[in-house]
């Protein structure tokens, strides 16, 4: 018996949509953005402060306490460097993603480092957001367009 | 092997949609009741596991989120199933058995309200390439079944009427019911969603959290209340394909049924009380029939049709099932959990006031 | 542990892209091969439990349901676990309890991925409000962790490249896996196009279609088995939140934990001389030095440097990945439980040409998410006791 040709692909489009819901603890952070402010909040148990904060703190489970705006200065704890085009990006390449160790806080804020040369990024380089217009802010991380330097770094990337 | 009992369910109430809350600040309360009641704090729990469902949530990796309401800093031992989480309760019975853990929390988030609308998702449990591109709506595979038993005269459009107002009436009475009360008698006259199912033979969908404590031999024997003690359970599959099966009856539930009677020493059919995961009104005459449980008192929580938080609906018969042991209503309760199209997949939970 | 268990059958798909078959089609080439090695049939299992990384990914819900026929479970109790990448770890241990429970006698754990089925890209990009627009990817995820890795530990850059030659090669000596290369160098992988600095390229994980398939059992049917058992010494499971404000994501307290569990349960106290080869959970070349500290296998900040003296490739005295590893494929749902299958098939002696001289003790080591699920198996070629 001669099998047909086999068929190696087929469309079955899916499509799904669903409603996000942020939280209590995240919307106090999502409003914060939206008003330019970082917002922090401090478990009272083990002291630890969140940006973003949960409603409680993930270790202790007791609820974190008032919010409180932090500088928004911080420095880059760790980065990698995007170097290549991929569908639905939003930047051009390249470009530097870091987690960012906002003064103040004891958690780390992924967000993109631009006005700097990715070559010049380097760990513990000090950054300060840069918000976008008041017309463009959200309740989103989208609020802050980028970090950028505090001052020139010296010396080139060291790992 | 050790003995395995639940000591402690919590619910919070079922809800249509709850748009303020997520995961973790949906579960930290039920678990913080569900700990509380039962006298043990995190810190003693020697095992988590959860169920839920990223095409619930609409995000891959979603349950991660809930881990945040259990405390796994310091890290904990933990397991997941991307199931309803009567199967993490059955994850859970079976480690207690045999290992040096002592304790386990089981836990739901389930929250079918996230999903815009049922039938872009549910069809995508079905075959990729034979039936999903099909993509039969919601209801129309369990509308298939429904009108197979009233064809075969296994039920009608009256019994499931019953049903429905039976376990409303009940479910009035159940803080954590999304729907209850009594009906006004004119359902029969709504249009069919699924002939011969109307929109009243549906459960509703809903979002709500559950937490059962499981805990084995010593610790299970606390002076804080009266144990459920797990005596047998066991799920069974069957094939995928609706035309292959016969929908009127369940050869699944049977299997499951007789395997955990064998390991409890009793059956179905000697049970004061069972929680069924019936989805749809007709579902309850076919499980009846299945289980034998002709004098039993069936859903006294109201079942599914009062509330459905998908994913945490069969661990909630569970919890419901041991409640009426717990607080002394029942000797022995029986408990079912389903999942996938017109019940492919059947897990019985047999439970009793006294250890094997 | 109360009566040994073992791994009595393993079988594995290709992998590939695998465009010529369909997901069910795919996962039973493993079922099928795993019931062939165990010389077993489908009469002769008792439970299932299936291992899958998210169904977004392809786009089938609850894959339990529709592929209960192509896995023999008509009539047989079903498992689907999901923790992430480390889920074949968890899917693994659970069907080991249910044969210590007495639940079972023998346990199919089947695992696939079928990624080309579907679209990564719809399946990871969320349309919410945080990180949305990073757009960084799994590798943009992990990228920044290696970095504060080669930075603690003052590593040379060349380390990264000569795990991802020693993996790719090692994967030229095993038939199933997707990326195999006998002749890389490491300047090929120095040169080849950097990704996410520092991972480049040839330092990264394919995404493949593949299924893998044990079957566990008591020592009973272990004994009769017709091929040597993998006997089952140690294994844990732990998770840490992603959340918690100070977790250490280079070198995560979970993983840490669960090795050492597993080390206990298997009186293993100096695991880098009593583990003859090691199956690590390797996505990107860096993180073979992680998880060799991350496990225990090296003292903290020294896993490279096992890595430069060669002791980590194919002749050297702790093999890593002699199979090739994630490197070499990476259908992700099976990926976990391939890692404790290699380590078991090394320690039956039945690894092929990748097969480790002598090899009596194997670990078997899966971490998913982002590092919070860790899992983690000691097997050996005698009974334990």
């Amino acid at each position: 018996m001669t099998l047909p040709e086999p068929v190696e692909t087929m469309a079955s489009p899916l499509r799904m949509e669903y409603t996000f819901v942020a939280g209590t603890g995240r919307s106090v952070f999502l409003r914060g953005l939206a008003r330019r402010q970082l917002l922090a909040r401090r478990c009272p148990g083990c002291r630890m402060v969140y940006a973003p904060a949960p409603a409680f703190c993930s270790g202790c489970l007791l609820p974190t306490g008032p919010p409180f705006a932090l500088s928004g200065r911080g420095e880059v704890a760790t980065f990698c460097v995007v170097n290549f085009p991929f569908p639905g990006q939003v930047h051009q390449p390249p470009y530097v993603v870091a987690h960012i160790r906002l003064d103040g806080a004891d958690t780390r804020l992924q967000h993109l480092v631009r006005e700097i040369a990715p070559e010049l990024v380097r760990i513990g380089l000090p950054v300060e957001p840069v918000w976008v217009d008041d017309a463009e802010l959200d309740t989103s991380t989208t609020s802050i367009r980028w970090f950028r330097p505090i001052r020139e770094p010296i010396g080139p990337a060291d790992a | 092997m050790r003995e395995v009992a639940v000591v402690s369910f919590a619910q919070s109430p079922c809800v249509p949609a709850d748009r303020e809350h997520d995961m973790a600040e949906i579960l930290l309360p039920v678990l913080r009741r569900a700990l509380d009641s039962c006298g043990l704090t995190r810190d003693e729990i020697g095992f988590v596991a959860s169920g839920s469902h990223d095409f619930y949530e609409g995000r891959t990796f979603s349950s991660i989120e809930s881990l945040d309401a259990v405390g796994a800093w310091p890290p904990i031992r933990q397991s997941h199933v991307e199931m309803d989480a009567a199967w993490a309760f059955a994850e859970a019975w079976t480690w207690l058995q045999t290992s040096k853990i002592k304790t386990s929390v089981v836990y739901a988030v389930g929250r079918s309200s996230l999903v815009s609308d049922l039938d872009q998702v549910l069809p995508a449990q079905l075959d990729p390439y034979l039936l999903a591109p099909l993509r039969p709506h919601r209801h129309a595979l369990a509308g298939l079944q429904a009108a197979a038993m009233v064809d075969a005269g296994l039920t009608s459009e009256r019994q499931m009427a019953e049903v429905v107002s039976r376990c409303l009436a009940t479910a009035a009475a159940n803080p954590n019911a999304l729907r209850g009360g009594v009906r006004t008698g004119k359902e029969n006259d709504a249009p069919f969603v699924a002939s011969p199912l109307r929109a009243h033979d549906v459960a509703p969908p809903g979002d709500a959290a559950a937490v059962i404590v499981l805990a084995a031999g010593d610790a299970a024997r606390r002076p804080t209340g009266r144990p459920a003690w797990v005596r047998g359970l066991d799920h069974r599959m069957e094939t995928h394909y609706p035309g292959a099966r016969d929908l009127t009856r369940s050869i699944s539930v049977g299997l499951a049924a007789a395997r955990a009677a064998e390991q409890a020493g009793f059956g179905a059919a000697d049970v004061d009380v069972a929680e069924l995961h019936t989805e749809y009104s007709h579902q309850e005459p076919l499980l009846v029939a299945a289980l034998g449980l002709e004098k039993t008192v069936i859903n006294p929580s109201g079942g599914p049709l009062a509330g459905h938080p998908a994913t945490a609906t069969g661990l909630i018969r569970i919890g419901e099932a041991a409640r009426q042991i717990m607080d002394g209503t029942a000797e022995r309760a029986l408990a079912h959990a389903t999942n996938g199209p017109a019940l492919q997949h059947n897990l019985i939970c047999l439970m009793a006031g006294e250890p094997r | 542990m109360s009566e040994p268990l073992a791994v009595i059958g393993i079988g594995q798909s290709v992998q590939a892209k695998r465009r010529e078959v369909t997901i069910g089609a795919l996962v039973r080439e493993a079922v099928d091969a795993a019931l062939a090695d165990a010389e077993l049939g489908f009469a002769d299992i008792d439970a299932v439990v299936l291992s899958k990384t998210p169904d977004l990914f392809d786009g089938v819900m609850n894959p339990e349901l529709y592929l209960a026929d192509a896995m023999g479970a008509v009539g047989l109790p079903v498992t689907r676990v999901f923790t992430g990448g480390s889920v074949g770890g968890h899917a693994a241990i659970f069907g080991a309890h249910l044969v210590a429970a007495g639940l079972a006698r023998r346990v199919l754990v089947v695992a696939y991925s079928k990624e080309s089925e579907g679209n990564f890209t719809w399946a990871l990009s969320r349309g919410l409000p945080f990180s949305s627009h990073l757009g960084a990817g799994a590798g943009g995820h992990f990228a920044p962790v290696i970095r504060e890795y080669i930075r603690r530990a003052r590593a040379p850059e060349h380390i990264g490249w000569k795990v991802a030659v020693n993996h790719r090669r090692n994967a030229a000596r095993n038939p199933y896996a997707h990326l195999r290369d006998a002749d890389l160098t490491v300047e090929q992988v120095r040169d080849s196009r950097m990704l996410w600095d520092p991972i480049r390229y040839l330092e990264s994980c394919p995404s493949s279609d593949g299924s893998c398939a044990i079957v566990v059992s008591g020592a009973a049917a272990a004994r009769r088995a017709p091929r040597p058992p993998a006997w089952i010494h140690g294994m844990a499971f732990r998770t840490e939140t992603g959340h918690a404000a100070g977790r250490d994501e280079v070198n995560p307290l979970a993983g840490r934990e669960c090795a050492a569990d597993a080390y206990r349960q298997a009186g293993i106290t100096d695991p880098a001389r009593e583990i003859d080869v090691a199956e690590l959970y390797v996505p990107y070349s860096w993180y073979e030095p992680m998880w060799l500290e991350n496990t225990g296998l090296a003292a903290e900040h020294d896993g490279w440097r096992l890595v430069d003296a060669d002791r980590t490739a194919f002749g050297g005295d702790l093999p890593v990945n002699p199979s090739g590893g994630v490197l070499a494929g990476n259908p992700t749902g099976a990926t976990g439980l391939l890692r404790f299958a290699e380590a078991a098939l090394q320690v039956r002696g039945l690894a092929g040409e990748h097969q480790v001289p002598g090899a009596r003790r194997a670990a078997g080591h899966a971490m998913g998410g982002a590092s919070q699920f860790h899992a983690f198996w000691v097997v050996g070629s005698e009974v334990p006791g």
